[in-house]
Formats: structure tokens, sequence, C-alpha cells
């Protein structure tokens, strides 16, 4: 179908442009790009997106709109605090570009939904602040061949860079695994409100270029800027044939395989378990609390032993692999990784505690003193 | 001779919340040998037990990326140390 009189008005700019003219316009007209997070990176970019006159945009993202947003996430306003982002991120990019069509995706992206939600789209990307999604987002566009471009901040730090299958390395190919502790997202270090647009507009000028097949897209470059300096710096990598999802042997071949997670054990079912072993004559599960030393010493667990997050990878080996271990700490933040960290290492039955001490604090012994982390 | 290094946000904890650090070295193990008297438990934060770089940390010299240790560096070399970040 030809551009409307009302579309070759409205994008008459690009019309302009030999490289886009009015073959490229239809075919942003086509494209369908999901955008997972519409936080700081997702809001400029998606209007950005959508002022492009990109045919079908989603937009991923289960979390409310809060006030505390507002400082960098341009897609809202003070009118909507609570409501869902999904829902009045929306309004406004049908209200920018009603020739659009717009899909409120208020789910969290998993393992398991991963499929269906990118299968129908082109491209993705991502502004999720997270980094295990950010992995699962990179691994889901190498195994559907769909074309990604990432981005991600801290502070007055950014970097981005873009994937086409079979033309660019992967996220992973740069950053194989996620770290074992956890970077802070913006929530916890704090993020200079306008970096985001920063970053957030070169996604989306990325998303244009690779959907309309121009320029020279970030394929193998990681580009790094830092707001204080007022610098940009440009890293080249390359593919790696080991790279766990694109590499010449991938061992992740669905998405969320990487990451293999700990059994859940609520405070309850801890107590039952130790009791029945202790019935029964038997040593019952190995507990190892990953906490800090200082916060150990506090108040833990009869029998609990200590060995902090950051030491564990070093000693694993003291325990044997097919030992049922239980991973404890504070909230249980830490002990999910340290049981996926042991499950990685071989070990057949790891579990972590629900909730933590904290939990086992309010539901069994209010007595237990759970030092601050 | 020093060389300039740019510490990963999310490290600077360690250098006083210095950017650019300079350290010197002969090889990439020296310069981060250097670094960590200088910045102590940083390197740990680089390299892990097995003395390979760790997977979420790349560095950079003169923007190529340095798979090995055993680099040798020149004088005016350029050492970029970078994180993946998780903020959106």
């Amino acid at each position: 179908m030809p551009l409307s009189a009302d579309e070759q008005s409205r994008y008459s700019r690009h019309l302009l442009l030999e490289q886009i003219g009015t073959a490229g316009q239809e075919k942003l007209r086509a494209a369908r790009v999901l955008i997972v997070g519409a936080g700081g990176l997702g809001s400029p970019a998606a209007l950005y997106l959508a002022a492009a006159g990109v045919g079908t945009l989603g937009i991923l993202d289960f979390d409310h709109v809060e006030l505390s947003n507002l400082q960098r996430q341009v897609l809202f306003d003070s009118s909507q605090i609570g409501e869902l982002k999904t829902d009045v991120g929306r309004a406004r990019l049908l209200a920018l570009n009603p020739l659009i069509e717009v899909t409120s995706h208020a789910v969290e992206l998993t393992a398991a939904n991963a499929s269906e939600l990118i299968g129908p789209y082109d491209l993705v990307l991502d502004g999720s602040d997270r980094l295990a999604t950010r992995y699962l987002v990179n691994d889901s566009c190498v195994i559907f061949g769909k074309m990604l471009v990432t981005a991600a901040i801290h502070r007055f730090e950014g970097q981005a860079m873009s994937y086409a299958p079979g033309r660019s390395p992967c996220y992973r190919c740069l950053f194989p695994t996620a770290p074992e502790d956890l970077i802070p997202n913006c929530a916890e270090a704090g993020v200079l409100g306008v970096l985001p647009g920063v970053l957030g507009t070169i996604q989306a000028t990325e998303a244009v270029k690779l959907l309309l097949g121009i320029g020279e897209p970030l394929l193998g470059r990681l580009l790094t800027y830092d707001a204080l300096e007022m610098r940009w710096q440009e890293f080249s990598f390359a593919r790696r044939s080991d790279c766990a999802v694109c590499g010449d042997r991938p061992s992740i071949t669905r998405p969320g395989e990487d990451a293999p997670s700990a059994a859940p054990v609520t405070a309850v079912q801890l107590r039952e378990l130790l009791r029945q072993a202790a019935a029964a004559g038997e040593p019952g599960p190995l507990l190892i609390d990953v906490r800090e030393p200082r916060e150990f010493v506090a108040g833990h667990l009869d029998n609990a032993r200590n060995i902090p997050l950051g030491e564990l990878a070093q000693r694993l080996p003291e325990l044997a692999t097919e030992q049922s271990v239980v991973f404890i700490c504070r909230s249980g933040r830490r002990s999910a990784a340290a049981g996926t960290m042991a499950l990685r290492a071989g070990f057949q039955h790891a579990a972590s505690l629900e909730g933590g001490l904290l939990s086992w604090a309010e539901t069994i012994d209010p007595r237990l003193t759970v030092a601050p982390a | 001779m020093a060389l300039s290094v740019k510490i990963p946000g999310p490290l600077r904890s360690y250098t006083g919340g210095a950017a650019t650090v300079l350290a010197a070295g002969a090889t990439l193990a020296d310069l981060l040998d250097d670094l960590n008297r200088q910045y102590p438990g940083i390197r740990f934060r680089f390299i892990d037990e097995q003395q390979r770089i760790r997977p979420h940390m790349r560095i950079f010299v003169n923007h190529d990326e340095a798979r090995r240790l055993d680099l040798r560096l020149r004088d005016q070399d350029q050492v970029h140390v970078l994180c993946a970040l998780s903020g959106g």
C-alpha cells in the first residue's frame, strides 16, 4: 500500500533523505519493534520510534509509574502516578502518532514466555534494568534470529551495542556471563536523568538504521558514553567461537537455559526438613550461610556453616556435589545466586531459603537476630 | 612508565571515586599488580582464582580487546576496563 497523503506529510522530512525516501518509510511502516522495559531508555526510544513511523511497537513492562521515574522517564507525566506503564505509554505513543499500532505487554519477560513475546517482532530494543533480563533478551534474539539493540546505564555512564543475526557478535561474546555479585541498578546507584535520554535515542537511531539496512550500525562495536567527561569511546570486539549462545557449539539452545535456579525452600519447609532428619537420626541438608562473617556472628541458624558469597566459588570444592545443600542469607537474594553457582558447579541438590533469615525470624523464631546487610 | 587506566563506574569505590588512575607495568599482569598495590582488592574484581579475566569484565588496550594477561604494554598505551552495566 503506498503512503497516504497524511503519511507523506507527516514523514516528509524522512522522504527528503535519499537513504530513507518512500521505500524506506514503507519499510519502517511494515517493521515491528519490541521495547523491553518502559524506563529511562525505553521512554525516549519509544517516542522517537513512534514519531518515525515504525508501524508496530510493543512495550513490555509490568511496572506502574512512580514519582521517582519522572526525573528521566519522559514517556509519562505527573498525572499518571500509579498507572500501568504499558497502558499510559501506549496512549501517549498513539497520541503522538495515531497511524501506528502499539501493543501493551504488561508482563515480566521470562524464559517460558520469551518465544511467544519476541517471536512476532523483527527487532528488540532492550532497555531493561536487570542483567538477568539482558541475558535472556540477548539469548532469545540469537535463538529466534531477531535483531537487537541494547544499552545500559550507570550513574553518569552508558554503553550501547547492536546485534544482527549472522552478521555480528552478540552481547554474550562481549560479557559471557553475568557477574555473581550484583551490579546495582538505577534505584540503588542513582542516575543522571538525561543520561538514558542520550542512550535511548542512540538505540532508536540504531533500530531505524538496522530496519532500513543503512549506515554502519554498532555491530561488533561497543559504544560508551561518559557524561561527566563528555566523552564517547568505541571498543571493537569479535564473535567468540566458544560463545554459549552464538558460538560454534552453543550450550544455550533455549531461552533461560544458562541460569539454573536453586529450588526455593520456605522457612516452614526447612524447619520440617531439619526436624524429620533429626527424628530419623540423619544429618539432614548442609546449611551454608553465604552472608558476610559480621552478619553471621550477629545471629545464625544452628549448625549453619558460614561461607560468604564472595568466597563461595573458591570454596565449593570443600563440599561434596552429591550432598544436599540449603543456601541461606538475609533476604534470599544472595542465597539464590549461591544456588545457581553450586548447580553450575555440578551440585545435584541445591536449595535456597526463600525470603532468607528475615522470613525465618518472622515465621519460625522471632528471637533470631538478623543483622543488616 | 605510568599508563592511564579507566576504571568502570561500579568499581570506583576502590579508587576513591577516580575514573582514571595511573599504574605501571611491562605487561597487563604487572599493571594489574601495581593497581592492586595502590587500590587493594581491585585486582580480584578483574581476575578470578584461575588468573583469568572475569567473564563479565573486559580489558581493552588502545580500544582492542586484551584476552591475555601476558600482553606486553608500551608507553602511551591506554587501558580501559569495562564491565556489564545493568541500569535502564
